[in-house]
Parts: structure tokens; C-alpha cells; sequence
């Protein structure tokens, strides 16, 4: 359960103020995958962050008892002059991983995101997709109860495309996701609740179709 | 995910950062590792031929090689903490990602790592002070550890604090470099205050800087002692700037993960 208590969130611009949220109060609710769709702009992955509480509103509370992951997104959240292994172990470390559990990430995750002799080299050689593929892969090695996945599963090729959809398909039987994305297709087949962003307010659906179908009517303004 | 306790994830984040700050200030192409522990004998051995050169009779009988080494690693200490805590929020900005790396972390995990490094630099210093036969003795070796301690909560504090007006000011950082260098030369690092005339004693017992190092020399050297030092001045400062390095971290945590 994730709970929304008069949250506000804006930016300051020339213009003032532009609000993402305005004094919103909602409650999610537990064990469904959420889809976020709203046009761009709208906010979609400040909310996911704000949901994952590495962001802050500026005013109200938002508030779960659940563990998020770090975004999955195209950054990483990655240090651009260690290698691809150098930070896996950084990762499991701060989760307090055992020195065994370790060896058993990075084997896994060199295994998984298919970077061979790239996984020994510096992060800041690689390029975006590969570092999505890393980060997707370490995140499987841990027991979030929400994954946060920002339109990566767009990247990559369409083989490593169909291989990470079908982790994420296996995933979800014991996490939940909050998943972003402008893909009709991967919102259905992962999600069953969505939520929708547009001018400063979440609308909740208890069905991820109800939400795709008001996107599109939003779309259509 | 189970559930681990708020001290165990401090643990695991702090382990972490610390190996990492490690590989990285150790792994970096221009020679990291070696100018880490070498440039203090440089730095030691120009002064102490400069002292050779000018004056050929040394103040006091203590060994002014030793006295040079004792106060550069303290002055070095607070200096690298300092300065690598100003830079440690906009350097690991990507790590805010992970929702338990708090900044504040990022800026202990920097102050740890000076800590061990000084810890290494002292071990070869003693190395050396042996085999080469200097006279190492300590007059009171509990104060000259207080008298770090205290340092390193005083640098750490002056750190953070000067790391969360960095988010905020952008000119921090550049001026930052002129100060080190000026406090560099009224700290007492080259002489004992007792050395220098009234008038100017009077102005530098302000630099709190200049207490600690006289603290410590102080309590090193027999020939010595710690009758400039102020303990309230140096609590005062210590403690004045912990208090207001963490109220500003706290009021502006949020809006320096997110900056």
C-alpha cells in the first residue's frame, strides 16, 4: 500500500510555479502492478520517483511500508570510471550482501545482461542500452517488493528485449512493478492497475485497459 | 525485501562507500596511490631544506624534521577532509539513486577514508623516524590522540557544512582553495607560536586551526607546551560548527538529494 496525503509537487520556472501534483490524497493499493501513463512532460517519473521516496514533495506526505528498488532507467544510477562488475559489487554492498551472495550477483548478472568482456571495463564506455541491460539484471538479483522501471525494457535489441521482458513476466509472480512506459503492449501484458497523470492529478483505475483507454482520450485533447 | 534495522543499513552503506571511495582514490590514472603518501615527505623535505638554507641554528633542541611531519599531518588531515567533503554531494549525486545513501554518508564515508589514510601516512612516518634514528619520543601520547580526534570532529563539521553552502553557493569550491593556503600559514604548521612576537600571537589565537596544532605539538615535544592553547576556544569552534553543519544538512537533506 502506497499512501498520498495532500501531496504537492512543482517546479519553479521563469513562468512560477508548474505543478506536477496539486494537494493530491490517494491510496494505492497493495500486490498489483501499476502502470504510470500520462503524456511527456506530465511527470510520470518524478511521481515513480516521488512513489520510491528518493524524491520529495513539497508539501503533504507519501508514505509504505514496502522496499522500492532504485529507478530502472537509462542512467543507472552507475559511477562512470568503475567497471560494470566494481559496481555490481558496490550495489550488493550497500544492500549488505554476504561475500558469498556476491560472487553469485555478479556471476548472475554477468550472465544475464550478455556484457562479456565489457563487464570488465569502465561504465562510462558503455552505451545506454548496455548500461540499462546492467542495472535491469542486477535488479533481478534482489527481493524489492516494487520494482521501478522507467521505459527501460525499450531498450536493447529485440532479443535482449524479449529475454528481459520474459525475466521481468517471471519476476512479478513474487514483486510487484511500477512501470512507465508510452508501450500500450508491455503496460497490458505487465501491469493490471494503471494510474494516469494529467494536469496535476493522478487518476487511479482498477483496470490497466480503463487507464490505457483514458490516455488515449487524453491524447486525443 | 527483509527488513534490516536503520544502524545495519547505515553499516552496509558506510562499508560500501568506503571500499569504493578507496578503489577510486587509489585506482586513478594520474598516479593516485603514490602521490597519496608521498606528497607529505615532499612537502617536508623542501621546508626542511629551506630551514637549513635560511637558519642555521634551530628553534629550540627538538627535531625540527619531526615537528614538521607531526603538524603537516595534522594540517593535511584536516585540509584533505575538508576539502574532499565539499565536493562529496555533487560527486556522488548518482548514488542518491539508491534511497539509503543518504548525503550525509557520502561525506562520513570521505572522512573515514582520510582518517585511514592519514593513519598509513603516521605508520610510514614512524617507519622512517626509526630507521633513521630521529628522536620520536611523546611528552603526553593520550593528548596528542585527543588533540586528533577533536580535529578530525572539527574538519568533518567544518566539511559538512561548507558541502551544503556548495550546493546552494557555487563560488565555495574555487575560494576554498585560497583559504586552505592562508590558514596554511597561520596555523603554527612551520613554527610554535611561542617562536613569534606578542602582536601577532595576539591575532593568530584567533585561527582556531593554529590552537589544534599547537595542542598537538604541544604535547609532543618535551621542549613544548600548551600555554596558547584555548580548550573552551576550541570546543566553542568544534562544537558550534557540528551544531550548525547538521541543522543546515537536516532543513536542506531533501533538497540536496534532489538538486
Amino acid at each position: 500500500m502506497i499512501e498520498l496525503k495532500n501531496v504537492s509537487k512543482f517546479f519553479r520556472t521563469k513562468k512560477g510555479k508548474k505543478y506536477i501534483l496539486k494537494d493530491m490524497t490517494l491510496t494505492l493499493p497493495s500486490h498489483h502492478n501499476i502502470g504510470i501513463l500520462g503524456r511527456n512532460g506530465t511527470g510520470k517519473s518524478t511521481i515513480m520517483r516521488m512513489l520510491g521516496q528518493i524524491e520529495f514533495p513539497d508539501r503533504g506526505s507519501i508514505t509504505s511500508d514496502k522496499s522500492f528498488s532504485w529507478p530502472l532507467g537509462l542512467s543507472g544510477g552507475f559511477v562512470g570510471n568503475m567497471t560494470g562488475k566494481a559496481n555490481v559489487k558496490f550495489v550488493c554492498r550497500l544492500y549488505g550482501k554476504t561475500e558469498q551472495e556476491i560472487k553469485e550477483t555478479i556471476q548472475f548478472v554477468k550472465e544475464f545482461s550478455e556484457l562479456d568482456d565489457y563487464f570488465d571495463m569502465p561504465i562510462k564506455t558503455y552505451s545506454s542500452g548496455m548500461k540499462s541491460r546492467l542495472s535491469f539484471g542486477l535488479s533481478l538479483s534482489f527481493d524489492f517488493d516494487y520494482l521501478l522501471i522507467d521505459e527501460t525494457l525499450s531498450v536493447g535489441d529485440a532479443k535482449f528485449r524479449k529475454k528481459s521482458k520474459k525475466a521481468l513476466l517471471k519476476k512479478i509472480e513474487t514483486c510487484n512493478v511500477l512501470l512507465v512506459s508510452h508501450d500500450m503492449g508491455t503496460l497490458r501484458d505487465i501491469c493490471d492497475v494503471g494510474i494516469v497523470v494529467h494536469n496535476g492529478k493522478i487518476r487511479y483505475f482498477e483496470d490497466i485497459d480503463k487507464a490505457i483507454n483514458e490516455y488515449v482520450a487524453i491524447n486525443k485533447q | 525485501m527483509k527488513k534490516r534495522n536503520s544502524f545495519k543499513i547505515f553499516l552496509s552503506v558506510q562499508n560500501a562507500l568506503f571500499l569504493r571511495e578507496l578503489s577510486m582514490r587509489f585506482s586513478s590514472g594520474r598516479m593516485g596511490m603514490f602521490w597519496t603518501f608521498f606528497e607529505p615527505f615532499f612537502q617536508i623535505l623542501i621546508f626542511v631544506l629551506i630551514k637549513m638554507m635560511l637558519f642555521s641554528s634551530g628553534q629550540g633542541n627538538f627535531d625540527f624534521a619531526v615537528f614538521l611531519a607531526l603538524n603537516f599531518t595534522a594540517f593535511n588531515m584536516f585540509k584533505n577532509i575538508v576539502v574532499k567533503s565539499i565536493a562529496s554531494f555533487k560527486a556522488n549525486k548518482a548514488l542518491f539513486l539508491y534511497k539509503q545513501v543518504k548525503p550525509i554518508d557520502t561525506v562520513i564515508a570521505r572522512t573515514l577514508v582520510e582518517i585511514f589514510i592519514t593513519a598509513i601516512i603516521i605508520l610510514i612516518f614512524i617507519f622512517l623516524g626509526l630507521y633513521f634514528n630521529f628522536d620520536m619520543n611523546v611528552k603526553d601520547l593520550t593528548m596528542v590522540t585527543l588533540g586528533f580526534s577533536v580535529l578530525i570532529v572539527f574538519s568533518f563539521s567544518f566539511g559538512l557544512f561548507l558541502a551544503v553552502l556548495n550546493v546552494f553557493v557555487d563560488s565555495i569550491g574555487k575560494l576554498i582553495g585560497f583559504f586552505i593556503t592562508a590558514l596554511m600559514f597561520t596555523s603554527a604548521v612551520f613554527y610554535s607560536m611561542e617562536a613569534l612576537p606578542l602582536e601577532l600571537q595576539n591575532i593568530l589565537h584567533y585561527n582556531p586551526l593554529a590552537n589544534f596544532i599547537e595542542m598537538i605539538h604541544g604535547f609532543y615535544f618535551f621542549e613544548l607546551d600548551d600555554s596558547f592553547v584555548s580548550y573552551e576556544y576550541i570546543l566553542l569552534w568544534t562544537l558550534s560548527l557540528l551544531y550548525t553543519g547538521l541543522w543546515l544538512y537536516i532543513k536542506l537533506e531533501k533538497r540536496i538529494i534532489s538538486s
